[in-house]
């Protein structure tokens, strides 16, 4: 009996019990196990892991609610441990698959997934991925309490934050997460690399009615911030006009003038990421008004200049 | 991973599935869960043939028939369905799925999977998942792909943002690609007589010509960030409040001072580069090594703007 046949066997009897199963009915029923108690505990120890690491929900329960002193034993429910049917016809599992193989992000787990789909045949010429999307340290753990409705606990930036995790979002070579701050009681936007340390999953938790995670794509780094949005104008000559639009997003409004030069007019809570903005278009752009925001890049200029 | 746990992960998801067809070929299985033929009938007669619950009657043992190249597989319920996905495959696979649907033109045939499978797993993909990438003009990055498929030389009009000026390029595009979010094409610069890796949102136009290029070997596209560009080096260094720009710029070396600021070698590609990093880091970032006037010229430079 090797270990594979082992692991089979264990986790098709943590499936079928109808009842948590005790150790010592483990021992006895799967084949394979050592006899010496310490061997066995040793090995019955790792199998479980093993499974668990493959992400097979083992539970540990009372044997029976009405006689206590039988302790506690292993189950897994079918319910949570099957694989609920996407019911995806051939062509929709085939288009996951090329997806996933045009893409480099997290490829074992996604070639896993698609196994688990049952696969796909008639693939052989497949392109070279052209598009690729790092992963990031936290993404697994952040995602995986977003699907399970959990709350997360971390360190940002030194400081130990509480969240409901909501939404998780790429943008500019970076990964961001949107989430309920439980000690702050508002919606934060987390970027992934600033976390250090471990995620540590929670309760299951909600965030508060009403409250919604601003999608990204609504977030340019000038509207980063706690602060009362200030319009700001910014004049943009005729050669980079164009490419400060692009930039700039949908939620920038552009007024052009008759020289091809425009005037954007931009919602700002941050006014360092509108000075970084306004600067990477170098003696391109004048920021007009408000005088705030023009005397702050003045000032910041002057301290380079001197 | 281990072998024994590679070899039970793919046994989870193969099992369920086999029970569910009437008699797959061995070959079809193989293909569909990427092994060969010798290790399929492996571990369908070695191992799986056998298994079962106590106290192990017919009824409880799983039954495999291997028959003229084709198997069948009866089973108690407990392995009727593949194991859940774990997060690292949901977001592996929806991830990819969001990515690649962000990337161009959809495939309403991707779609209705992500929504499909969304439905199944209870996560709302679209919600949860946000993919941005840098809008480059459709038909630039259009033209741009054709060309590479049919090896035609491109008049590209181009900003370079490092020497901060349009210019008309005519390049032999090889390779379209998007990284970490922005569209490249990695091509042949006629102008230069070498390779060039160019944004694509960086393009005003991209006209194919009539002419044909002959392919050329084509060499590593350098690595986007991490890799300081060869030539000019200025060192600066910089407050804590600066340090992000150790991580989001392509640097030679960091040193951690013991007062917090930090020493950075910068690889400095163009001088428009370089001024846009002095201005942006103003007061939190003093030059060690390099030319302190680089930053005070564009500083008054761009100060003349206002006065």
């Amino acid at each position: 009996m090797n270990r594979l046949e082992r692991l089979i066997n264990l986790l098709a009897a943590l499936i079928d019990t109808e009842r948590p199963l005790a150790r010592e009915e483990i021992k006895e029923r799967i084949e394979g196990y050592p006899d010496r108690d310490e061997s066995f505990r040793r090995q019955f120890e790792r199998d479980k892991d093993t499974l668990r690491s493959m992400g097979v929900p083992i539970a540990v329960e009372a044997i029976s609610v009405s006689e206590p002193h039988l302790g506690t034993g292993y189950r897994v429910r079918r319910a949570e441990y099957e694989l609920p049917d996407p019911n995806l016809d051939p062509e929709e599992t085939a288009a996951l698959h090329l997806a996933a193989s045009s893409v480099r992000f997290l490829d074992e787990g996604a070639r896993a997934a698609v196994l688990k789909l049952g696969g796909v045949t008639g693939v052989s010429n497949l392109p070279e991925p052209d598009v690729e999307v790092p992963g990031g340290e936290h993404l697994e753990a952040l995602f995986a309490a977003i699907s399970e409705n959990r709350a997360a606990a971390f360190t940002y930036q030194g400081e130990a934050r509480q969240t409901i995790p909501e939404r998780l979002a790429f943008r500019n070579g970076h990964w961001y997460l949107s989430a309920w701050d439980e000690i702050r009681a508002g919606e934060r936007v987390f970027r992934l690399d600033r976390v250090s340390g471990q995620v540590t999953p929670g309760e299951i938790a909600k965030p508060p009615e009403g409250a919604a995670a601003p999608r990204q794509s609504a977030l340019p780094p000038w509207e980063f911030g706690d602060a009362e949005p200030v319009e700001a104008r910014l004049w943009i000559d005729a050669a980079q006009a164009d490419l400060a639009a692009r930039q700039a997003g949908p939620r920038v409004g552009v007024a052009k003038n008759d020289d091809g030069s425009a005037v954007l007019t931009l919602a700002v809570r941050n006014p360092a990421g509108f000075r970084n903005f306004a600067l990477g278009f170098l003696d391109h752009a004048e920021v007009l008004s408000p005088a705030e925001l023009r005397e702050d890049i003045t000032s910041w200029l002057e301290g380079v200049a001197r | 991973m281990s072998n024994v746990e590679k070899r039970l992960q793919r046994l989870l998801a193969m099992v369920p599935w086999i029970v569910a067809q009437d008699g797959p070929t061995l070959a079809e299985v193989a293909e569909r869960f990427q092994l060969t033929e010798k290790e399929l009938v492996k571990d369908l007669e070695d191992v799986l043939w056998l298994c079962g619950i106590h106290p192990f009657s017919p009824g409880d043992l799983v039954e495999v028939d291997i028959v003229d190249g084709r198997v069948w597989i009866r089973v108690a319920p407990y392995f009727s369905r593949p194991l859940r996905l774990t997060p690292a495959e949901a977001l592996g696979l929806l991830g990819a799925a969001r990515i690649a649907m962000a990337g161009k033109d959809t495939d309403p045939t991707l779609t209705r999977a992500v929504a499909k499978l969304s439905a199944a797993l209870g996560i709302d993909a679209d919600e949860v998942l946000e993919i941005e990438m840098v809008a480059a003009d459709a038909q630039v990055l259009q033209a741009l792909e054709d060309s590479v498929a049919l090896r035609r030389v491109v008049d590209l009009h181009y900003y370079s943002y490092g020497r901060d000026s349009w210019q008309g390029r005519q390049v032999e595009p090889h390779r379209v690609f998007n990284s970490k979010g922005a569209w490249y094409t990695w091509a042949w610069c006629r102008k230069v007589d070498d390779w060039r890796l160019f944004r694509v949102d960086r393009a005003r136009t991209a006209t194919p010509t009539e002419e044909f290029f002959e392919p050329r070997e084509v060499p590593p596209v350098p690595d986007l960030v991490g890799a300081a560009p060869s030539g000019a080096r200025v060192v600066l260094e910089l407050s804590p409040e600066a340090h992000w720009a150790s991580q989001e710029y392509p640097v030679e070396s960091v040193r951690a001072g013991a007062d917090g600021w930090s020493r950075v070698t910068f690889g400095v590609a163009e001088k428009a580069w370089l001024e846009r990093l002095l201005l942006i880091l103003g007061p939190e970032a003093r030059v060690l090594e390099g030319d302190p006037e680089v930053g005070r010229e564009a500083a008054q430079r761009v100060l003349g703007r206002y006065r």
